[in-house]
């Protein structure tokens, strides 16, 4: 038998080169005759731009040119476009430098080139832009408010879109006959992405060829020379290469199309010689499209068994000053569709109003959607087992969707193809000790001793994306996958593929399973990602689709290899392809193993074509693009524990149990990786992370001094499980894990919170739960001391 | 963010309030100054360099004095510009006859823009406080060197 390596906890083999500092990202990459580029950035949220005064920068020794917005749009350079339409949108215009106006605190007003870093920085601060400031407008709900300031004139009120999913007037129905309803007010504030890896762009423009070479920090190359070659710049797609190489994080931060590359596109034609352009933290805190930043009322309804009937959501999405590249589907598709869960409604409406205001773009940030949806789900859900006076978790197994009843249809448009979510639960209460934290709990409070248990019965929609069904919704790309795998004479193996690896692990596990499948050695197999000079099309990573959707397709691409080495083999053996089996890492004669060849022989054989099939194409390489027939539908039940100190506020996360549903598990050691992550990221979220934008729309929270990011101490060795529960439709049975902690965690953990505060009356409160907010909670609900 | 404070001058109103409109006394007492010159009647052009926590910069702009009362109030439009943000603020000084001297009132709202708030709006009431400070005792010093 060869060695299999599916569900191996195989080391990653990228990590020696990152740890060791041999990582190849977009800033190591130095060119010959390279230049700098530095932005010139608007400190105010909205403000006409008079005019530019660029003499005192292009003064400047070493300064080679300052772009402003007129320059691009006279060289016909168009506005950035969204990649996804709804009904009605208004598009607001998305210029890389803007040549009028500004919309948000960061907006590009102009771009100084320069020979180095230094004199680039140096030389932007002389840029003297005059403004004329005009009100902004930062939050949601104030932006839709009469009498607003308006951000852009197309879009009166500030409304980008309204959206809505489900069925209103059977909610109304439900609830007109209802037990019992509750109400949620709920804030799902914004967040920063935060990737190590600051965004940089690298443009070689080669005026023999007239071709052009972007290095970039994305997670989908091909996407970006779409957008840049055919919408944006009018490059033909051929001669602009995409390379993006490794990439130090991206949490959907570097899905986008960003005004950057762009500039350092256009600017390296202009000049003739390669330019680099490097983000500091403090513009990332200002020019990455940011997460969440949702307004919520949500109501719910349950009959006298405590049934759930209806769940009605109206949410207003702040989307920032433009509609960056998914910004239109990430709270609506993404969020609206998700508001099912795992459980039985009769009815379901969402009503989603996406708004424009004088802030950073909002768009995909980890788990994109599924985290907003499943943050109001469970906590409502959490809100009405409270009410109730029951068990959280008891009332979710009474509601759940059973193990017959897949395909289960809801009533916001997904079809779920399997599940079986009370093992999950079963399995982590177990862990957990359910039964018996809640005694101590009660036992605890006596003393004063605050712990809570939150619950997440989470379920998550991801592997994007059956194309026909994204495009019928409004998406402007496809969302299959592809796979190019390669042999070389030697039977050395690369396999090619659209998705990116940007702290997945994919050179470790897509390199186990192409290793089974063909039967050879892991340290044979190597994985070439993000250069689409030479990859076929792909769609990158995102959405948790690079092994339900990318390895599907790697896996199909192995198939075809498999199926020619076994006619070159029968061949060899002059034997029936029929009778040709692959075992014990060769193609042998079925039962007859002394009769067979070695993967080495068929390659060698392949490739020289000596002795070979008359109707057979040389060489060794199969391709397969592979569109994925529905969405997966990983689930799980996560439990977090928290203790309060009633005295500070201050909430300590002490256990947390997940048992996720991933499907069949390639690397065990990968996917805790991805749940450690994810959980960790969901945290910061419920206890740390709050991006503040003032009444002007300045963001204060733009460093690591205001911006908290989850810390070791902030956690605890999480205990993770897992059930396997395939899903029926990928060759591998595989699902997504990459988002899955995040979507679940904040929920768990902010239902935690506020079951350790109930003994304080406190039935809500907004994240993050800082020390603070918590005190002033606890504080507010205890008898006043006479002298007061 | 209302920014408000007091400080007392060991001089008479007439004094103090001669002291606060007179360029070069402002340009010695300012801290951070680089240069401050009049420019027009009650308007003054002036060059800071001043530190808010992690960011430093060196600002350009303008201050007009407006509404004013002699020997007793005046109200300050200050507009400052710089690569690391703009920092604008309406202030009032308020002068009020106390035994041997005068107190002085000042308060003042200061709007910050760029990275100077992403980084430092939460230190600006400290910041503002000690170069209050500095300014009002650099006037004290300024107000015996006259009267000695």
């Amino acid at each position: 038998m060869t060695e299999k390596f599916f569900g191996k906890a195989v080391k990653r083999v990228e990590d020696p080169r990152f740890i060791t500092g041999a990582g190849n990202y977009t800033d190591d990459i130095v060119l010959h005759n390279m230049t700098y580029a530095a932005m010139v950035r608007s400190p105010y949220a909205h403000a006409k731009i008079n005019s530019i005064d660029a003499s005192a920068a292009l003064a400047l020794p070493g300064v080679l040119a300052v772009l402003t917005g007129k320059d691009l749009v006279a060289a016909g350079i168009n506005p950035i476009p969204p990649g996804w339409l709804l009904p009605d949108l208004k598009i607001s215009a998305h210029h890389a430098i803007q040549p009028d106006k500004v919309t948000h605190v960061g907006n590009i007003v102009a771009a100084v080139i320069a020979e180095t870093r230094a004199i680039a920085e140096d030389a932007a601060a002389l840029v003297d832009v005059d403004y004329e400031m005009l009100p902004a407008v930062a939050l949601g709900s104030t932006a839709l408010a009469e009498g607003a300031p308006q951000v852009h004139e197309l879009a009166p009120g500030n409304v980008a879109f309204k959206w809505e999913i489900g069925d209103s007037a059977a909610v109304d129905a439900e609830f007109a006959h209802a037990f019992k309803t509750v109400e949620v007010k709920l804030r799902n504030q914004r967040l920063v992405p935060n990737a190590i890896e600051p965004r940089s762009s690298l443009a070689d423009y080669k005026r023999a060829g007239d071709e052009y070479t972007l290095y970039t920090t994305s997670q989908n190359p091909h996407i970006h020379r779409v957008m840049l070659g055919a919408f944006i710049m009018g490059i033909p797609e051929h001669k602009l290469r995409i390379v993006s190489p490794d990439v130090g994080g991206g949490f959907g931060s570097k899905i986008f199309q960003y005004p950057e590359e762009v500039i350092v596109l256009f600017a390296s034609k202009k000049l003739n010689r390669p330019v680099k352009w490097t983000a500091t933290r403090s513009e990332s805190f200002v020019s990455d499209a940011q997460g969440r930043d949702h307004e919520t009322v949500a109501e719910m309804c349950v009959d006298a068994d405590h049934k759930v009937l209806a769940l009605r959501v109206k949410t207003i999405a702040n989307l920032g000053a433009y509609l960056t590249t998914f910004a239109p589907a990430v709270p609506t598709y993404l969020y609206g569709t998700l508001m099912n869960g795992t459980y039985k409604w009769k009815a379901i409406h969402c009503h989603v109003t996406g708004t424009y205001t004088n802030t950073v773009g909002v768009d995909a940030y980890r788990g994109a959607g599924r985290p907003e949806a499943t943050y109001v789900l469970e906590r409502i859900m959490s809100r009405m087992a409270l009410e109730l006076g029951v068990d959280p978790l008891e009332f979710r197994r009474k509601n759940f969707i059973q193990p017959d009843e897949f395909p289960y249809q809801t009533p916001v448009a997904l079809q779920y193809d399997s599940g079986n979510y009370e093992p999950a639960m079963d399995k982590a209460m177990a862990m957990l000790d359910y039964a018996g934290l809640r005694a101590k709990q009660a036992e605890g409070r006596k003393n004063g001793k605050y712990i809570g248990i939150g619950v997440s019965t989470y379920l998550e929609a991801c592997g994007l994306a059956p194309s026909a069904l994204v495009g019928s919704l409004g998406a402007q790309a496809g969302q299959w996958e592809s796979a190019l795998v390669r042999v070389s004479a030697t039977g050395k193996v690369e396999v090619l593929t659209g998705s990116h690896s940007h702290g997945q692990g994919h050179e470790t596990a897509f390199a186990q399973v192409v290793a089974d499948e063909l039967q050879i050695p892991m340290e044979d197999v190597s994985i070439v990602h993000g250069d689409t000079a030479r990859l076929p099309h792909g769609w990158g990573t995102y959405g948790s689709r690079s092994a339900p959707v990318g390895l599907s397709a790697i896996k199909m691409a192995s198939d075809k290899i498999n199926d020619k080495a076994k006619k070159i083999a029968a061949h060899l053996l002059e034997a029936s392809v029929d009778d040709i089996v692959h075992e014990d890492g060769k193609y042998q004669v079925k039962g007859v193993p002394e009769k067979s060849k070695s993967f080495f022989d068929i390659a060698l054989m392949a490739h020289l074509a000596h002795n070979y099939p008359a109707d057979l194409e040389p060489g060794l390489e199969a391709t397969h693009f592979y569109d994925p027939k529905n969405f997966v539908y990983p689930f799980g039940t996560h439990l977090a524990v928290v203790e309060v100190d009633a005295n500070t506020g201050h909430i300590q996360l002490i256990r947390y149990v997940c048992v996720d549903d991933c499907g069949p598990i390639i690397n065990p050691l990968i996917v805790e990786g991805q749940v450690h992550g994810g959980v960790a990221q969901g945290m910061g979220q419920a206890l740390l992370e709050n991006t503040v934008y003032d009444d002007n729309g300045q963001l204060t929270s733009g460093s690591y001094l205001e911006y908290t990011m989850p810390r070791a101490d902030n956690m605890v060795q999480l205990e993770i499980g897992h059930t396997v529960t395939p899903s029926p439709h990928n060759p591998l049975g595989v699902k997504g894990i990459g988002e899955a902690g995040t979507i679940s965690s904040t929920a768990a953990i902010a239902n935690a919170v506020i079951d350790a505060l109930e003994p304080f009356g406190v039935k809500h409160l907004d994240m993050p739960y800082t020390p603070e907010k918590v005190w002033r909670a606890i504080s507010a609900s205890l008898p006043q001391a006479a002298d007061d | 963010m209302l920014l408000e404070g007091s400080h007392f001058i060991h001089s008479p109103p007439s004094r103090v309030f001669a002291l606060l409109n007179d360029p070069d006394v402002l340009s010695r007492c300012v801290p951070g100054v680089k240069s401050l010159v009049l420019d027009g009647t009650d308007s003054y052009k002036a060059q800071v360099e001043v530190a808010i926590g992690p960011v430093k910069g060196k600002f350009d702009g303008k201050i007009a004095i407006t509404e004013k009362v002699q020997d007793q109030s005046m109200t300050l439009k200050v507009e400052f510009k710089s690569p690391v943000g703009i920092a604008n603020a309406l202030g009032t000084l308020k002068l009020e006859p106390e035994n041997d001297g005068t107190t002085v009132h000042w308060a003042g709202e200061p709007q910050l823009m760029g990275m100077i708030a992403s980084v430092g709006a939460r230190l600006i009431g400290g910041v503002a406080k000690v170069q209050a400070d500095l300014f009002f005792s650099k006037l004290e010093l300024e107000a015996q060197k006259v009267e000695s």
